[in-house]
């Protein structure tokens, strides 16, 4: 099959076209860079908006303001998810019980939350981080449900026998058997937070990684809508990054290694 | 005519890329034609490798394989396979599968009918022909595996494990009907196996090969005393109680042992 | 997600248990709703809305319409826009990922690309999308395509490299040439990893859609959502939202009958 060619060459083939084209086609004039900026101009752009004041601060200070309300439904989305998924696993009575909230729930798009979030929480830090939430919170549910319903019911057993409170099998037995698929989930669960903050940001929030790209586009500068879809796409990609290390830690441990 | 000739075969595996592995060294095998013949040996000993290029799916690194008097390259009309986890379409219905290898040959519809029909007779499967994989017994979906590869009229019929899977009795049942079957439509066979009984009850002769290197460690004629004490006649629970059986079954068994041994 | 039976619980079962507990959840939650609204007036109407508002609101947007539009106009608009780029995206993506998964240089000539873009939300891309083409339909169906194109994309690759060894062979033995082999082999057995790319890709269509619209449109249920956010009727954004959801899951449902007639060879 490969055996003119590398593998790689092929790929680095792919990369050269795709960057290639690009440049090419604004450098010929082909396009004009106020509609397409090259890869070039999109780097100046960026290198600019960190020592510019643009739509009110630096870009990195814009990242960073993302970054926290990112963390703060993010992290809000596990504490309540993870132990609500477990539980739901544990009794069936309360599975029965979240079950059909859950299920219509699934079917409204996490940013058709953004007007009640923004009439409950405001526009500054709380309802940004319930639109995080509500994107964030299924994947926490469900991978925390199907991990534990995976833990065995006689080691759960085994730790009753042994006189384990309620507690103690949840933080000794559940958790730990539920894990890996808990990490997964909260893998899933960053990208969709991430992805719904942007559209937050687009909509009602007034700072921020995704205003930036609203002032961008009003100002009809593609060039500062780009370096914020690179710096987006980099941070998700390190949040991912980031999980993903932990979660081969994690298997690496439970998996034996 | 349809006979086998494995001349000097070696296989080295990942030649290229990582540790080289020599899986098969310097084998010599002539299967005649419409000959029946059983390969055992302990695990790892490349019996699946041996069988995968006769059939053509791995190519030698040294020596070649002849099948027919042509060279094998590739996998072949001449040549079908029954492989150990029965590998059904899952998404075909047993009158599909059977007619699967047909098709590639352009049999009309009337002919496919016809195999179909023949079959499911042969294997007492009437009825089934709708039926997708999933809904039939292991025992049913071996049977459909091989008409799949009978039907296609090869001269040679290339077995790995074929009843690896099945429970005993369905295993006795299968053994059976395979030598029905050859018996009736005589094909080059080539039947891999880890059972020794199995190995003896249904070839001409038993290649019992020896591992690190894979190689041939003697062959066990089988087919004179089958000839002489009419085996083929006879229910196959009676055949394995027969001390012509038992001797040769015997005989097969010492070989495996004595490289057991060597392993410790 | 009740499907589940591990028979944890003993005893005969007159009806489904879990069904029943569902329904009395369904109607305890309604009857909080009148409680905390119409009752009681715990929760204002712009928090949110009561019953009566809530139909009262659907009422209206049905018949004389709202934000431009009655419901029907509305959810075609929208179901328009997510069907063509849909549509767009999964007849180039489902190719495409067959390619790269059947052919090792396709596919390394196409991962990087991917890598390099896959990890940009595809919400990311709306404001591009406008400067491109404005607030009219045509930004909207791209943006639904960028959304939907990498699911089917991805799951069509990760089904096509993932079919069984065996079967190729079993075809090769009997002598399949290429043709069948995709037909009869790579395409059955990804079919379900296939759909599954289908079912993300439907799903981040409507995310991306009600998006797109939040930030601009002239007609649309995200335009309906954006417009009652704008007059603060909490109503009317209830309203919107169901709406919206009950069309996601209609579309998910008509796509899950697609699946099960296409593969009908699975158990149950
Ligand atoms: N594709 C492969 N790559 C590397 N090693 C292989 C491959 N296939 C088989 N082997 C090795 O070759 C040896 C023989 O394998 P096999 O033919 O499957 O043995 P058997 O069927 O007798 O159990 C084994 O040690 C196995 O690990
Ligand atoms: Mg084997």
């Amino acid at each position: 099959m490969s055996e003119r060619l590398p593998l790689w060459a092929w790929s680095a083939a792919g990369l050269i076209l795709f960057f290639g084209l690009w440049q090419g086609a604004v450098s010929s004039g082909a396009v004009s860079s106020f509609v397409l900026p090259s890869p070039l101009e999109v780097l100046e752009r960026m290198w600019k908006l960190m020592n510019q004041p643009f739509a009110g601060a630096l870009l990195h200070e814009h990242l960073l303001s993302s970054f926290g309300r990112f963390m703060g439904g993010f992290l809000l989305a596990a504490v309540i998810g993870v132990p609500l998924g477990l539980m739901m696993g544990r009794f069936r009575l309360l599975e029965d019980i979240v079950t059909p909230l859950f299920e219509g729930y699934r079917y409204v798009a996490p940013l058709a939350w953004v007007p009640f979030a923004a009439l409950w929480f405001g526009t500054g830090i709380g309802g940004p981080i319930m639109v995080i939430f509500t994107g964030a919170f299924a994947p926490c549910v469900i991978n925390a449900y199907r991990g534990a319903r995976l833990v065995d019911s006689y080691l759960i057993e085994a730790a009753q026998t042994h006189g384990a409170s309620e507690f103690r099998v949840a933080r000794e037995v559940l958790l730990p058997g539920a894990l890996p698929s808990i990490v997964a989930g909260l893998r899933i669960a960053a990208g969709l937070g991430w992805q719904s903050l942007i559209g937050a940001e687009l909509i009602v929030v007034s700072s921020g990684i995704g205003f930036v790209m609203v002032q961008g586009q009003s100002n009809l500068s593609p060039s500062t809508v780009m370096t914020a879809m690179a710096v987006i796409g980099l941070t998700g990609l390190l949040i991912d990054i980031g999980l993903r290390q932990i979660e081969s830690r994690v298997r690496a441990k439970w998996e034996g290694r | 005519m349809s006979e086998i000739v494995i001349d000097n075969v070696g296989k080295v595996f990942g030649e290229g890329g990582g540790r080289p592995f020599l899986a098969i060294d310097g084998v010599d095998l002539r299967v005649e034609d419409r000959e029946v013949i059983s390969v055992v040996g302990p695990s790892g000993c490349g019996k699946t490798t041996l069988m995968r290029m006769v059939a053509g799916l791995e190519h030698p690194t040294s020596g070649e394989v002849r099948v027919g008097g042509k060279r094998v390259t590739g996998p072949g009309p001449d040549r079908a396979v029954v492989f150990q986890q029965f590998a059904l379409f899952p998404w075909k219905t047993v009158r599909e599968n059977i007619t699967f290898g047909m098709r590639s040959r352009g049999a009309t519809k009337a002919e496919r009918d016809a195999a179909v029909a023949h079959y499911l007779t042969l294997m007492k499967m009437e009825g089934t022909e709708d039926k997708y994989p999933h809904q039939l017994s292991g025992g049913m979906q071996q049977r459909v595996a091989i008409a799949r590869s009978y039907a296609t009229d090869p001269g040679v019929l290339l077995m790995d494990e074929p009843f690896g899977a099945l429970d005993a009795q369905t295993r006795t049942i299968m053994q059976e009907e395979l030598v029905r079957l050859t018996n009736d439509n005589p094909r080059t066979v080539m039947f891999i196996t880890h059972s020794v009984e199995e190995a003896v009850y249904l070839a001409d002769r038993v290649v019992v090969m020896a591992r690190n290197p894979g190689r041939i460690r003697e062959i066990i004629d089988v087919a004179t005393t089958r000839k002489a004490e009419k085996w083929s006649e006879e229910p196959i629970d009676d055949v394995m109680e027969m001390p012509s059986f038992t001797h040769l079954r015997g005989q097969v068994w010492r070989l495996l042992r004595e490289q057991m041994g060597s392993d410790i | 997600m009740a499907e589940a039976t591990t028979g944890r619980r003993p005893g005969v079962r007159f009806m489904s248990r879990s069904r029943l507990t569902g329904l009395l959840t369904v109607a305890t939650v309604i009857a909080l709703w009148f409680l905390l609204t119409s009752v009681t007036g715990l929760v204002g109407e712009f928090r949110f809305p009561s019953p009566p508002d809530f139909l009262a609101a659907f009422a209206r947007l049905a018949s004389t319409g709202y934000a431009g539009g009655t419901l029907l106009e509305q959810a075609l608009q929208s179901l328009r826009l997510v069907a063509i780029g849909f549509a767009a995206a999964i007849a180039v993506g489902v190719p495409l990922g067959f390619v790269m998964g059947y052919d090792r240089r396709a596919e390394a000539f196409f991962n990087p690309i991917f890598l390099v873009l896959r990890p940009i939300p595809p919400l990311a891309w709306i404001p591009l999308a406008i400067v491109w083409l404005g607030l009219g339909d045509a930004s909207k169906v791209l943006v639904i395509f960028v959304a939907a194109f990498v699911p089917s994309v991805i799951n069509t690759y990760t089904g096509v490299r993932n079919v069984q060894r065996t079967l190729i062979e079993a075809a090769l033995v009997h002598g399949a040439g290429q043709g069948r082999l995709i037909r009869e082999v790579y395409l059955p057995d990804a079919a379900p990893m296939i759909f599954t790319g289908l079912r993300l890709s439907l799903q981040a269509s409507w995310t991306t859609l009600v998006a797109a619209e939040l930030v601009g449109a002239f007609l649309g249920m995200g335009r309906v959502l954006s417009t009652a956010y704008r007059d603060i009727n909490t109503a009317m954004i209830l309203v919107s939202m169901v709406c919206i959801a009950v069309l996601g899951a209609i579309t998910m449902m008509i796509l899950a009958r697609v699946e099960r007639s296409v593969i009908r060879w699975r158990k149950t």
